[in-house]
């Protein structure tokens, strides 16, 4: 019998990665089921190695429900130190970061890979909205869903290697396919939007934690004015975001929005929404999934997860350092954020926003 | 893929034909509960106390010291806890016991020091065995209770309880220890060691899993888990799993006769599979290797090999094996065990194979192929 290739498919117990699991068991793969334990659940219990998160059980099931071996892999250490402890840094830096990129660079395309090629895995699959073609990752078919925004840092290598059953769906088709294949815990479970290590959205919570509890993101600092006016006084800049209007002090004649985060002095810059307008960023920490584009270059930028697509222009390129002149303005381009770049529905890459700028970057002298 | 291969029997066995055939009858007619008093009752009785009586003696205890229990973690908790809860107002606080000990004994030891207990745990040498320097200052005056297991069920290391027992004895500190592994392959005689509880567990035996016996010696104080019955005279209280005592005492007085041959099958198996992986994984390291060893369990660390791909490439391929005991492999942690003895173990693939009833010449010869092939790949050693 001539059997397909093996898959590792990764498996959180969520209705994208179940029905990832059943497409590819229905194509005729060899499937492999993972669920990464990522974190400790309930750091108050150190002594049960065994605790099982509900969400491991239902993976469990789901490949038990269509006949695949599934394990668990602990990938604590790793994802710690990849993961949580940078999301603990940044937030003490002053920035506001998005983990997820970094899972997916460091663990389930890296370390998950590994794990792959140790069991002749031939692909590696997962439940991201997202397509793989041509050697290239496009934009998922659901707009509404599209995850490319978390995936630009992957190693451009393991692309070929990548199966993305669902990406080619829009969340209701999954849903249908998993009510169809009689998943019904899964087909049903509620979208969680939240960062998984990160109970109850209450991430001020692990960051008192992992800091010291006079850390200065988390003791009391100015509010202050772009001309350094002082306005009031916050419990911590940690607490705050580019473009928030939550939690900060009244008294302005029109709405007031965090414009900046400075940790040398512990200030939060407010402002009006003018001060909120970028029109252009510096990332840093860039990664190609194409070739490498040019200086010159029109690209699509996003600069959040769901925010829309802009039109851009490369100004700047050195090393792992890009300038990008937006066409529009867009407001609280966020240091910590991702600045995901596009040609078409094709990911060309992306880096971490280091800085918005206010004014168009003046364009290069062509030589 | 040729038939899977079972090298797994540390962490369960098959019930035994003959240990089915012997309980098949009392989950028909003669289903009765041991506490009635018409003859359904009675010939539940008679099975339960003839049951006990033939458990004790595989241990050379009488009747009224063994507990019926559903297996080697209840037994453990109820030695641990019931003997603490009672010797703690005696003003002896001192619980001591190994960083190698089953989760049951460890989690039921941190359960006594929140109970006031101070909680001593024994220095290990590099072999994995409890050092008798360090028992002699911690097993004292102001001791309560000590907890060592017989054999290790990770490594298979043999401690030494008669030792160990004897030192327990000589201060007036209790003395428990989890034969679960040792039963069945080395000789646990109540007779000849001086010990006050000791655990075995029926599945590791060829009984079924949910049953087990705690060994309490005649005059040991106990407090019970259970309370809401008079069955086992008040110290296990709850209707009795009477076909699964049978099953029990069938596949205990099974393992006590065949205990030699076994053992000595066991032993040329186990060598065999350690030889042969050795002969071409060069690296690879034995754990405990210099130790006193049970006859069944191997413990090998591949230097340089990832342990989760290691064992799900070895299951993928027909092995069955484990990473730790079986109750880590679920989440596949760090073992605690080897954590304590060989730190470098935690930078290699380390696996624990235990062969059995289920394993033969044919089978070792393969699993050593298999074995070898994916440990030299996953630890870049180039295949000869």
């Amino acid at each position: 019998m001539s059997q397909k290739p093996r898959v590792l498919v990764a498996m959180s117990g969520g209705v994208d990665s179940s029905v990832a699991a059943a497409l590819l068991v229905r194509e005729g793969y060899d499937c492999v089921g993972v669920t990464m334990k990522l974190f400790e659940d309930g750091a108050d219990l150190p002594d049960r190695p065994c605790c099982s998160l509900d969400s491991t059980s239902d993976a469990r099931r789901v490949a038990q429900l269509l006949g695949m071996p599934h394990y668990v892999l602990n990938m604590v250490d790793h994802f710690g130190h990849d993961v949580i402890a940078d999301f603990v840094s940044e937030y003490a830096a002053g920035r506001t970061p998005i983990p997820c990129v970094r899972c997916n660079t460091f663990t389930k395309f890296s370390d998950l890979v590994a794990k792959a090629d140790g069991i002749d895995a031939a692909f590696v699959a997962t439940g991201h909205y997202a397509r793989v073609a041509g050697g290239q990752l496009l934009r998922g078919a659901d707009d509404n869903k599209d995850q490319t925004y978390f995936l630009w840092g992957i190693d451009r290598g393991v692309i070929p290697r990548l199966m993305l059953p669902v990406g080619t769906l829009t969340k209701p088709e999954t849903r249908q396919i998993a009510r169809h294949l009689n998943l019904p815990r899964v087909a049903d479970k509620a979208e969680s939007q939240e960062i998984c290590f990160v109970p109850g959205g209450d991430y001020m919570a692990v960051l008192r934690r992992e800091l010291p509890a006079d850390a200065p993101a988390l003791i009391p600092g100015p509010f202050v004015l772009s001309d350094g006016t002082v306005v009031g006084t916050h419990e911590g800049f940690a607490r705050y975001t580019i473009g928030q209007r939550r939690a900060l002090p009244g008294g302005s004649a029109e709405p007031m929005f965090v414009v900046a985060i400075r940790p040398d002095d512990r200030a939060v810059v407010i402002g009006p929404r003018a001060e909120i307008l970028g029109n252009g960023l510096i990332a840093r920490g860039v990664n190609w999934l194409t070739d490498p584009p040019k200086v010159g270059d029109e690209v699509g930028v996003r600069v959040r997860h769901r925010a829309p697509i802009v039109a851009g222009e490369i100004v700047r390129l050195e090393g792992t350092e890009v300038e990008i002149a937006l066409q529009s303005p867009v407001a609280a381009i966020t240091p910590g954020q991702s600045a995901v770049l596009y040609s078409g529905d094709v990911v060309r890459g992306g880096g971490f926003i280091a800085a918005s700028r206010r004014s168009r970057a003046p364009m290069p002298v062509l030589s | 893929m040729a038939d899977p291969i079972y090298l797994d029997h540390a962490a369960t066995t098959p019930v035994r034909p003959e240990v089915l055939a012997a309980m098949l009858p009392y989950y028909d007619a003669r289903f009765g509960n041991p506490s009635s008093t018409h003859r359904w009752g009675r010939e539940a009785r008679t099975a339960l106390d003839e049951a006990r009586e033939r458990v004790a003696a595989c241990l050379g205890a009488s009747a009224d010291e063994l507990c019926f229990t559903s297996g080697g973690t209840e037994s453990d908790n109820l030695a641990i806890l019931g003997g603490w809860r009672v010797l703690r107002s005696t003003g002896r606080r001192g619980v001591v016991t190994s960083p190698i000990e089953h989760k049951a004994v460890l989690e039921a030891v941190h359960k006594t020091a929140s109970e006031g207990a101070e909680e001593r745990m024994l220095a290990v040498d590099a072999g994995g065995t409890v050092t008798l320097v360090d028992a002699r200052a911690k097993i004292n005056e102001s001791a309560a209770l000590a907890s060592v297991m017989w054999v290790n069920n990770e490594i298979g290391t043999i401690q030494p309880i008669a030792a160990l027992a004897a030192l327990a004895k000589e201060h007036g500190v209790l003395f428990h220890t989890d034969a679960v592994q040792a039963f069945g392959k080395i000789e646990v005689d109540a007779r000849t060691i001086p010990f006050d509880f000791a655990s075995i567990s029926g599945h590791k035996i060829g009984a079924p899993k949910g049953i087990g016996a705690m060994f309490l010696r005649r005059g040991t104080p106990l407090e019970p888990l259970f309370f809401g019955g008079t069955q086992d005279r008040g110290r296990r209280p709850g209707t009795e799993n009477v076909a699964c005592a049978i099953g029990l005492a069938t596949a205990c007085e099974l393992a006590v006769a065949e205990r030699e041959t076994s053992s000595a099958k066991y032993r040329l198996l186990r060598d065999r599979l350690q030889a042969g992986i050795l002969a071409k994984v060069t690296n690879a390291v034995v754990n405990a290797g210099c130790a006193d060893r049970a006859p069944h369990i191997l413990n090998l660390t591949v230097p340089g090999a990832d342990g989760e791909s290691m064992l799900m490439a070895l299951d993928l391929n027909g092995i069955a094996c484990s990473g730790g005991s079986a109750c880590q492999s679920g989440s596949t942690g760090g073992s605690h065990v080897l954590a304590a003895i060989n730190p470098a173990a935690s930078t290699g693939a380390s696996v624990r194979m235990s062969v059995g009833s289920l394993s033969d010449e044919a089978a070792i010869d393969r699993a050593i192929d298999v074995f070898t092939k994916l440990a030299m790949k996953a630890s870049g050693m180039v295949a000869a």
